[in-house]
């Protein structure tokens, strides 16, 4: 008898058929790169990198490489707001990151992210943004937190909002006065004051594979077949920022649940990465 | 600006180089996990990140070219790059795609494009950190991508800057010597041949004064060309070693 058999290399069978690929791999408890479902990559953070920012941080979450740079700028405030500063937040995903991401205009992903992350900022309350401020309803500092994705491999989010935060506990500003008599805002030379941050709030991403199985920590392949997502964010007493889930298929409260424990767990780990990166 | 002392007098320069001096280099082929190839250079506190992609289909049935690959090259600053106020350069900042056209013309001839018809190349640089020399830190960069990626070229390209400030002759100048008005010529070199690729100047010089600033140019590229070649050796012995059955 003659048997007709199709038989596959392993890298053509991933790009045929990429989701029963993955689901061979979730059968035997693994993923592709290696690890098991609840495994993050190695992460690293290095802070104070840019010396011509204010305060700075990359972000290395296995291939995924974020840098993010903090500079202050003088302004006005708001009208109804004249005590606070602002923190503007930004995330410039460019085609050197991904070939998936085209020259132009930030796209779709790129601005959603930057939402997400002045809202975390906002919701937060990360910095009490009256100690930003200069002059009552004359001068307040600006902080643009602009991060540049400089390899992307999956898992985005909490690679910036790890970068965000620790570019934010390493800003060093000068000492800033209004002088009334010229109306203009005079600083030091030197960089002394620091930020305090009132609440340290970390993410972790778990995505969802056939309504079932939670991939911690997805790479851009793993994301890129999987179509939902659950972000949860915590701060430094355990206490719950935010959670979004987007759409996809609907999935259980107890899927939540083991993702609020994965996510506190690894808010030790991060905060473990972090301290001993200064 | 005051007449600022660039050269101090026991020869010494503000950041402690000698005239002829380059500032330190620290160069890393293939940090990037999705770029075909990729660089991350250092050139002082000048920072830069290459990413090669390609060759592989054109973007636009318009650029695609019949018997030769396209070459595209994008230049972005870091809004947090610059050493006074944050600047948002957007991509079509005249002054960036100036440099990116230069690069893009000095790499033409290099690449093999005749092997790649119809498909695009493309080298998209990114600045993490500016204390001058844009146009040379784009091009090593470039080159040291460029060979990540294994597109054949028939030469490294390497650059180097050159000034010249009350009689003496500056290699390699920073952002502060840059500012202080003084003529600066950035020079592209094919290290082996010895031919120049690229010259570009933009102020005052003496016409006496422009043979010894290109020769001490030249010499800069060739220092660039030891670093980058010794970089690439090593890199390779090290894939060859990890590759080894033995």
């Amino acid at each position: 008898m003659v048997k007709n058999s199709l038989a596959f290399e392993a890298e053509t069978f991933r790009k045929i058929q990429p989701q029963e690929y993955l689901r061979r791999f979730i059968q035997g408890n693994i993923r592709p790169d290696g690890r098991s479902l609840s495994q993050f990559r190695p992460t690293t953070v290095n802070q104070s990198c840019i010396t011509t920012t204010n305060g700075s941080s990359m972000v290395r979450i296995g291939n995924t490489t974020v840098v993010c740079g903090i500079k202050a700028e003088v302004a006005t405030p708001k009208f109804n707001s004249p005590l606070e500063g602002y923190l503007v937040p930004n995330i410039d995903l460019s085609p050197i990151c991904s070939p998936k991401f085209k020259p132009g205009p930030p796209g779709e992903l790129a601005q959603v992210l930057s939402e997400n992350l002045n809202n975390l900022l906002k919701s937060a309350s990360v910095l009490d943004l009256t100690s930003l401020c200069i002059k009552e309803g004359i001068a307040v500092w600006v902080l643009y937190i602009d991060l540049v994705c400089v390899n992307y491999d999956g898992n985005i989010y909490d690679a910036s909002v790890i970068g965000m935060i620790t570019a934010l506990t390493n800003v060093k500003l000068p000492e800033a006065t209004f002088e009334e008599s010229s109306g203009l805002v005079k600083a030091t030379e030197e960089l002394s004051v620091t930020l305090k941050l009132q609440r340290i709030p970390y993410s972790v991403t778990v995505a969802l594979f056939d309504g079932q199985h939670l991939l911690v920590d997805p790479t851009e392949v793993e994301e890129s077949i999987t179509s939902e997502q659950i972000t949860i964010v915590f701060d430094e007493v355990g206490q719950l920022c935010s959670i979004w889930k987007i759409g996809g298929l609907p999935s259980s409260p107890e899927h939540l649940k083991q993702c609020m424990n994965i996510a506190r767990e690894r808010y030790k780990q991060i905060s473990m990465i972090v301290k001993s990166s200064i | 600006m005051s007449r600022q002392e660039l050269i101090g007098p026991q020869g010494l320069r503000q950041d402690g180089r000698r005239a002829n001096e380059l500032r330190k280099i620290k160069c890393k082929p293939s940090v990037l996990s999705q770029a075909d190839g990729s660089a991350y250079i250092e050139q002082g506190n000048t920072k830069c990140l290459a990413a090669v992609y390609g060759p592989r289909e054109t973007r636009q049935k318009a650029q695609l070219i019949h018997n030769k690959a396209n070459i595209n090259v994008e230049i972005s600053l870091a809004p947090f790059s610059m050493p006074q106020e944050r600047k948002k350069r957007s991509k079509s900042d005249r002054r960036l795609l100036e440099i990116a056209s230069a690069v893009k013309q000095t790499f033409e001839p290099i690449i093999m494009t005749s092997l790649f018809a119809r498909s695009q190349i493309d080298i998209y640089l990114q600045i993490l950190q500016f204390d001058g020399g844009t146009i040379q830190i784009c091009i090593n960069a470039a080159t040291l991508a460029l060979i990540d990626a294994g597109i054949p070229m028939q030469e490294y390209v390497c650059a180097c800057s050159a000034g010249c400030h009350e009689n003496h002759t500056l290699l390699d100048l920073n952002n502060a010597e840059e500012m202080a008005d003084t003529p600066e010529l950035t020079v592209a070199l094919l290290p082996m041949s010895g031919k120049l690729t690229l010259l570009q100047m933009d102020s005052r010089l003496h016409v006496d004064k422009l043979e010894p600033v290109m020769n001490l140019a030249a010499l800069g590229c060739k220092e660039i060309y030891q670093t980058l070649d010794e970089t690439v050796r090593e890199y390779v012995k090290d894939l060859f070693q990890k590759s080894s059955p033995y």
